[in-house]
């Protein structure tokens, strides 16, 4: 019962005190609430001395008023549209897939307390900076509660981290999802984003992938959001101004290439997304590129971007993903410790080895290869004609020149051209047959189609399939489930360029490296084809390297600034994988840049 | 099939309070309310600035200052500026069940024995002759005159599951309290 007023005899009766107040009141107690209402008082009272008449009541009123509230409503109270009530069955005929069978709801709504330590919880972006914005998403249920109450299904149960990047991104305007590659980025893109379709707080998306991907994201969508009506960017104009254009499918998917052709129809601002997602966003590292320029400008409200490598070659690659994100945040200039302080709330990078701690490992093999006679023959006449003639242009010495000397060398590393001898080849069909003689299969990467065709030759017992840019784009699935499938197919044989993003294929355990690309973020995203999310057991990458030769000095070079990248990084988490610069090339053959040439782009 | 229609169509108009009143050593006591719809999202968020009973208070209600503080000022303020009427209110703590004399909610306290890590601790209440009874499968607390809201509850969880989990939204009012309250963060 609430006490409003206290009365305080000034002079004391004591059996009126003893019958008024209840609780245990001792004389210490009553000093304190006199000095608390103020009130003189005195021990020295003397009751018996003091006539009934004389007796005073002081009454005291004690506050009533309530404490100080504040309060927020969430008038719109999203409400969750179940897949079940197919919303966009009207148009479900886009997204028709196979349904995965309801392997599981994450999360039962079980209410044990043991059960709340695997709630995943949305947290507010630290650019929300209103008390209500931050709360509307601290008092969003945890990721499993929302799953169980949409009665949402997945293939399979999502890894504990992969709730952590739905919550990442599902409250986020600006977003890069830069986990390693083959911790499923995908699948937490789809699944932020069908959770916020589902939830009303989206209601158009447009995802813009490589080319190639296009397919691999459709699956993935189908298999991930089957509810979802997908429509893909494709056709003639007139067809691809329609399907822009048309408010049934919520989800749109286009191509990098494909958005050079139809910059015009987000020239008017008809158009408008409340998520522009892109896939591989190391696309638009240089910012004055068309395709940077076009994908900064489609009106939106969200921008996400998914890399497995923000930065590929130098900060500058990250900064113009922020162009896209979040325009003028980051300069180039910026400190690069200022730049991780900056960036921490945006960027969510996760490493297989920190996440994945059960996934069977990465086993790198180097063989480090001694020329064979011949090639190394031919190897030293190149190489000193090559350096004679790069010293006689003298200033009129370009990137261009060294490069081309770089490849004709690394190809001598490869074949000798006179007898297409090959030291790296030797040692691939010793390692190939105890790949096949174990029943398993092999992808082997190189970065010229042509030396691919020479292997396809010599290798021609295991049958091997081609994945190059020189494969229809339409005929790239096909190759990959022969592949998958067919048990005579014991090798894939791919172009970096084409093969090293987006494809999954971790029932292949072993990798060769053929050659090496420049950047080893490049052959992280090869490798990682292998080595992703399903993978059973330990891939084995054997990186091929031909010793005393220059593609010994690129190596060297790269790690040595992979060693300086970690040290720069390491507080920050930022990925550090880099390539080579222009003075780093031209360092390979001891030679200076030259004061004229501009940068290259 | 026509009561399991019914069930659905009862759960989808639910709305539930959760009351939570923290204390913290230094800048006393916060009381949060959420309102959730049967699928536990948001509807309302009220919480109140930090309360520290003067030290009159403190002499006058003795053992009894907890549930004064906490039913009969923070969670009364907040139940009071709410605009929605939930079908029931909950608590994590007895210490606020005084509310109930104060208005007409059924409103039951949810056993719930773990103690947060953080900084915020839940206040205990003195009183030991609460009505204790098992629905859901969790144990409650009302006050013993209003022993009627335990069939209350039962009727709310007519299929003996709560449409939502009920432990958890009261962790979701911890964050929101620290998220309103910085200095009560865990440094």
């Amino acid at each position: 019962m609430m006490s409003s007023e206290f009365l305080y005899p000034v002079m004391i009766d004591s059996d009126w005190f003893s019958s008024q107040l209840d609780v245990g009141f001792d004389f210490r107690m009553e000093e304190e609430l006199a000095c608390e209402l103020a009130i003189p008082f005195t021990n020295e009272i003397n009751a018996e001395s003091l006539a009934f008449e004389s007796l005073k009541v002081l009454p005291i009123q004690l506050s009533q008023s309530l404490p100080r509230t504040i309060g927020f409503a969430f008038p719109e109270s999203p409400q969750w549209t179940a897949p079940a009530a197919k919303v966009f069955s009207k148009t479900a005929d886009v997204s028709a897939g196979k349904i995965p069978s309801e392997s599981t709801a994450h999360g039962d709504a079980s209410d044990s307390p043991q059960s709340h330590k695997s709630l995943t919880r949305i947290r507010p972006p630290g650019d929300l900076v209103r008390l209500e914005d931050r709360l509307y998403y601290v008092l969003q249920p945890p990721l499993e509660t929302i799953i169980q109450s949409a009665k949402l299904t997945f293939p399979f149960q999502p890894f504990p981290y992969q709730m952590e990047g739905i919550a990442f991104l599902f409250p986020r305007e600006a977003a890069i999802l830069a986990d390693e590659m083959g911790l499923g980025k995908t699948m937490q893109a789809i699944t932020a984003i069908r959770m916020l379709l589902l939830s009303g707080e989206l209601s158009s998306v447009l995802l813009i992938c490589p080319k190639p991907l296009v397919t691999n994201w459709m699956k993935e969508f189908r298999q991930w959001a089957p509810e979802l009506p997908l429509a893909v960017i494709e056709g003639d104009s007139a067809k691809r101004n329609w399907i822009w254009t048309n408010p049934q499918a919520p989800v749109k998917i286009a191509n990098y290439e494909l958005m050079m052709r139809d910059r015009d129809v987000f020239e008017s601002n008809a158009l408008h997304f409340d998520l522009v997602v892109l896939d591989e966003a190391q696309r638009i590292k240089n910012r004055n590129s068309t395709t940077s320029e076009i994908v900064r400008s489609i009106p939106r409200t969200r921008s996400w971007a998914l890399t497995g490598t923000p930065i590929e070659n130098s900060v500058e690659d990250l900064v113009s993903i922020f162009e896209f994100l979040s325009p003028g945040y980051l300069r180039d200039d910026m400190h690069l410790k200022s730049l991780g302080n900056a960036t921490r709330d945006f960027i969510l990078r996760r490493t297989k080895d920190k996440v994945m701690t059960d996934m069977p490992p990465k086993l790198f093999r180097p063989a480090e290869l001694e020329l064979t006679g011949e090639q190394r023959a031919s190897y030293k006449s190149a190489e000193e004609d090559g350096i004679v003639q790069l010293s006689k242009m003298g200033e009129s010495i370009t990137i261009h020149h060294v490069f081309e000397l770089v490849l004709r060398l690394k190809q001598i590393c490869n074949f000798d051209p006179a007898t297409g001898a090959s030291a790296k080849l030797e040692r691939l069909e010793a390692d190939l047959e105890e790949v096949a003689a174990s029943g398993q299969k092999a992808i082997i990467f190189s970065q010229w189609v042509s030396t691919l065709e020479v292997l396809g030759e010599r290798l021609a017992k295991y049958d091997p399939l081609f994945y190059h840019g020189g494969v229809a784009s339409n005929k790239r699935d096909g190759v990959i489930e022969q592949f998958k499938n067919n048990p005579k197919n014991k090798v894939i044989l791919m172009s970096y360029g084409a093969g090293a993003v987006g494809l999954n294929l971790q029932f292949c355990h072993y990798v060769f490296l053929f050659d090496r690309w420049w950047n080893p973020a490049v052959e992280d995203q090869a490798i990682n084809r292998a080595h992703r999310l399903g993978v059973k057991q330990p891939v084995t990458v054997t990186r091929m390297m031909s010793l005393d030769t220059i593609e010994q000095r690129i190596h060297d070079v790269l790690e040595e600034k992979r060693e300086l990248f970690n040290n720069l990084f390491s507080e920050t988490g930022t990925p550090q994988n880099l390539g080579l610069n222009q003075k780093e090339i031209f360092g390979l053959f001891g030679l200076n840049v030259p004061k004229y040439i501009p940068k290259a782009a | 099939m026509k009561d399991g229609m019914e069930a659905n169509r009862h759960n989808k108009t639910i709305s539930l309070g959760f009351v939570s009143v923290r204390h913290h050593p230094v800048h006393g006591f916060f009381g949060g309310y959420l309102i959730v719809n049967s699928l536990a999202r948001p509807l309302e968020f009220h919480c109140t600035l930090p309360v520290q009973p003067t030290r009159s208070q403190q002499i006058l209600y003795g053992s009894t200052l907890c549930e004064f503080v906490c039913g009969e000022q923070i969670a009364r303020a907040l139940i009071a500026k709410a605009k929605g009427t939930p079908q029931f209110v909950f608590s994590d703590t007895c210490a606020v069940l005084t509310l109930r004399h104060m208005q007409s909610i059924p409103l039951a306290a949810i056993e719930f024995p773990l103690q947060t890590d953080g900084s915020l601790l839940r206040p205990n209440s003195q009183r030991t002759d609460y009505f204790r009874f098992k629905a859901g499968g969790k144990q409650f607390s009302v006050l013993p005159e209003f022993a009627c809201d335990s069939e209350s509850l039962k009727k709310l969880f007519d299929a003996d599951k709560p449409p939502i989990d009920l432990l958890e939204p009261f962790g979701r009012i911890e964050e929101a309290l620290m998220e309103a309250n910085p200095a009560t963060k865990v440094a």
